[in-house]
């Protein structure tokens, strides 16, 4: 049964991001390629399923990992103050009206933001030189209510467009993505990604608490710093990618432990599989359904994807 | 040599000195109950002979080394822990569990094995969370006995047991001391269960009370100073 259900979560992301190429405004038939088609399918469609699948792979394996490293199976990635990090030193980038890092700089900000913002929880975090779950996870909400209040200040007091348009794109747009941003989020997502499956036992081992961590032999607090920096690492890049987007980080983590059980050797692989398959399926219904409007990505992915943890929520537990 | 070696140990959290310049050892097959009134600080000591907790003064020896100063693998090979609470709610399998009593690197029985000795063999493929909660106990004693580490530290095991499985349980760990030679040292908190063991240590407000063999140190005057109850009323009259 485990295996019948692995089996079938990766050959279904798989093909789901295959077959997204082909779908969108228009329909392409990759036998026949002219010069339009070829443009749309290799300029337009391959980065933007290429950044929506980064995007899921590293919202659904963060939060696994953050739901096991926090023993809280509400945490999500954005929990620990991440988006209203990022979305503030675009913000705040925007308002100053720069560009000085070139066409990139809002990504770029928004990446530091989310990593300085990691840093603090991860300073706030610390006790007696021990790295304490619940200590993260409320210095991480205070963090984002205090940064999120500065935000709303200079939204209030600005009356610059670009920023609105700034905050549209870190609430969720991947219409933007293009191949420039791809190379450093491959290699910072996979970083991430390796860097945690290769670490797989120090998970399952603490998701039995601390104390039994310990007594198998592993440092709770060093792991926990492990699988922390990997975590912001991963999605400090995705809200530099493509904004931030709901559902994956919180509720893929759950379905898969539903199909195939707890075991962060295979939990953390297919969640960020499977994050990938539902963010790129969700992107291409919504550059789809109403074109050539879109709608937005963490729209659909609630859409499709709740009913179908309510589901399995009414069938499984 | 002694397993575990704890000298004029002191230990408190925050403020309150909970074990006061605490001395004790524990030795090769010794089989040995920690006994004493809630807040003694049985727990605290099994803690710091685990490594979890580090005492503000005093030393703890592993195998005549500074325990703080073994990597955490190789401790784990020569001390693990069972607390008290199991209060996991992630679904893992009964055999994934006992599965990962082979991270430190394996050394006692195999997982099949150990889940045979637990008696679960009908229940391996299934989750914990669905489980008792004298059945989890049992699976997560299962990975302790994967581990196989040369001394067990176990937090009141024997609460949520039925009496079957509490008999069994000490009959089990009396085989495997005989056989490979490992010590265990657990907290008890129903007194009439010490009487199975070979030695057994009074902890009163963070101090050794007394030590010695059941039989010998239990006594009436012991019960009424320690627990502050009258023998009568707690023990069964074969014993008084």
């Amino acid at each position: 049964m485990k295996k019948i259900n692995i089996s079938i979560l990766i050959i279904a992301s798989i093909s789901i991001t295959l077959f997204s190429l082909l779908f969108g405004p228009s329909f392409i038939n990759p036998f026949s390629l002219d010069d339009i088609s070829g443009k749309i399918l290799f300029q337009l469609r391959l980065p933007r399923v290429v950044t929506s699948f980064l995007i899921g792979s590293s919202l659904g394996a963060s939060g696994a990992i953050l739901q096991g490293i926090l023993r809280n199976p509400l945490a999500d990635p954005y929990i620990l103050g991440i988006s209203s990090g990022s979305a503030l030193f675009a913000a705040a980038s925007l308002m100053a009206g720069s560009a000085f890092l070139g066409p990139s700089t809002t990504a770029l900000l928004a990446f530091s933001g989310a990593l300085i913002t990691c840093g603090i929880v991860g300073a706030l975090g610390y006790k007696d030189g021990i790295l304490l779950p619940e200590r993260l996870l409320l210095a991480g909400i205070g963090l984002g209510f205090l940064f999120t209040a500065v935000l709303m200040l200079f939204m209030s007091l600005s009356t610059n467009y670009g920023m609105r348009r700034a905050l549209l794109w870190i609430f969720g747009d991947l219409s933007m993505a293009d191949w420039s941003q791809i190379p450093w989020g491959v290699l910072l997502i996979s970083a991430g990604l390796i860097l945690s499956i290769s670490r797989a036992k120090g998970l399952n081992a603490l998701m039995l608490g601390d104390e039994i961590a310990h007594s198998l032999g592993f440092s709770p607090s060093g792991e926990r710093l492990v699988f922390f920096t990997s975590v912001s690492l991963m999605t400090a890049t995705s809200v530099a990618l493509g904004g931030v987007i709901g559902f994956i980080g919180l509720l893929i983590p759950h379905i898969v432990r539903f199909l195939t059980g707890s075991d962060a050797k295979t939990l953390i692989p297919l969640s960020a599989l499977l994050g990938a398959g539902l963010l790129t399926l969700a992107d291409t219904i919504g550059r789809t359904v109403i074109a050539p409007s879109e709608l937005p990505s963490g729209v659909v992915t609630s859409l499709i994807g709740a009913p179908y943890f309510l589901y399995l929520l009414r069938k499984k537990i | 040599m002694e397993n575990i070696l704890l000298d004029r140990v002191t230990f408190s959290y925050g403020k309150k000195e909970t074990i006061k310049r605490f001395s004790i050892s524990f030795g090769k097959g010794e089989f040995c109950a920690l006994i004493g009134p809630n807040g003694a600080g049985k727990s605290t000591i099994l803690k710091l002979c685990s490594g979890i907790l580090k005492p503000q003064s005093g030393k703890i020896k592993l195998f005549n080394k500074d325990l703080e100063g073994y990597p955490s693998k190789e401790r784990a090979g020569l001390v693990s822990y069972l607390p008290q609470l199991l209060d996991t709610n992630v679904s893992f399998k009964v055999m994934e569990l006992a599965e990962m009593g082979l991270y430190p690197g394996g050394g006692g029985l195999s997982p099949d094995e150990a889940i045979g000795v637990a008696g679960l063999k009908e229940k391996a493929g299934y989750s914990i969370t669905e489980l008792s909660a004298g059945e989890k106990r049992r699976a997560f004693f299962a990975m302790l006995l994967v581990q196989g580490a040369k001394t067990l530290l176990l937090d009141e095991p024997l609460s949520h047991l039925d009496i079957k499985y509490q008999v069994e349980l000490v009959k089990l760990l009396k085989d495997i001391i005989e056989k490979s030679g490992i010590t265990v040292v657990m907290a008890v908190h129903d007194i009439n269960t010490v009487f199975q063991f070979q030695k057994v240590c009074v902890i009163k407000d963070g101090g050794l009370f007394a030590a010695g063999s059941p039989g010998e140190i239990i006594t009436k005057e012991l019960i009424r100073e320690v627990f502050e109850v009258e023998a009568e009323n707690l023990l069964p009259q074969r014993i008084l």
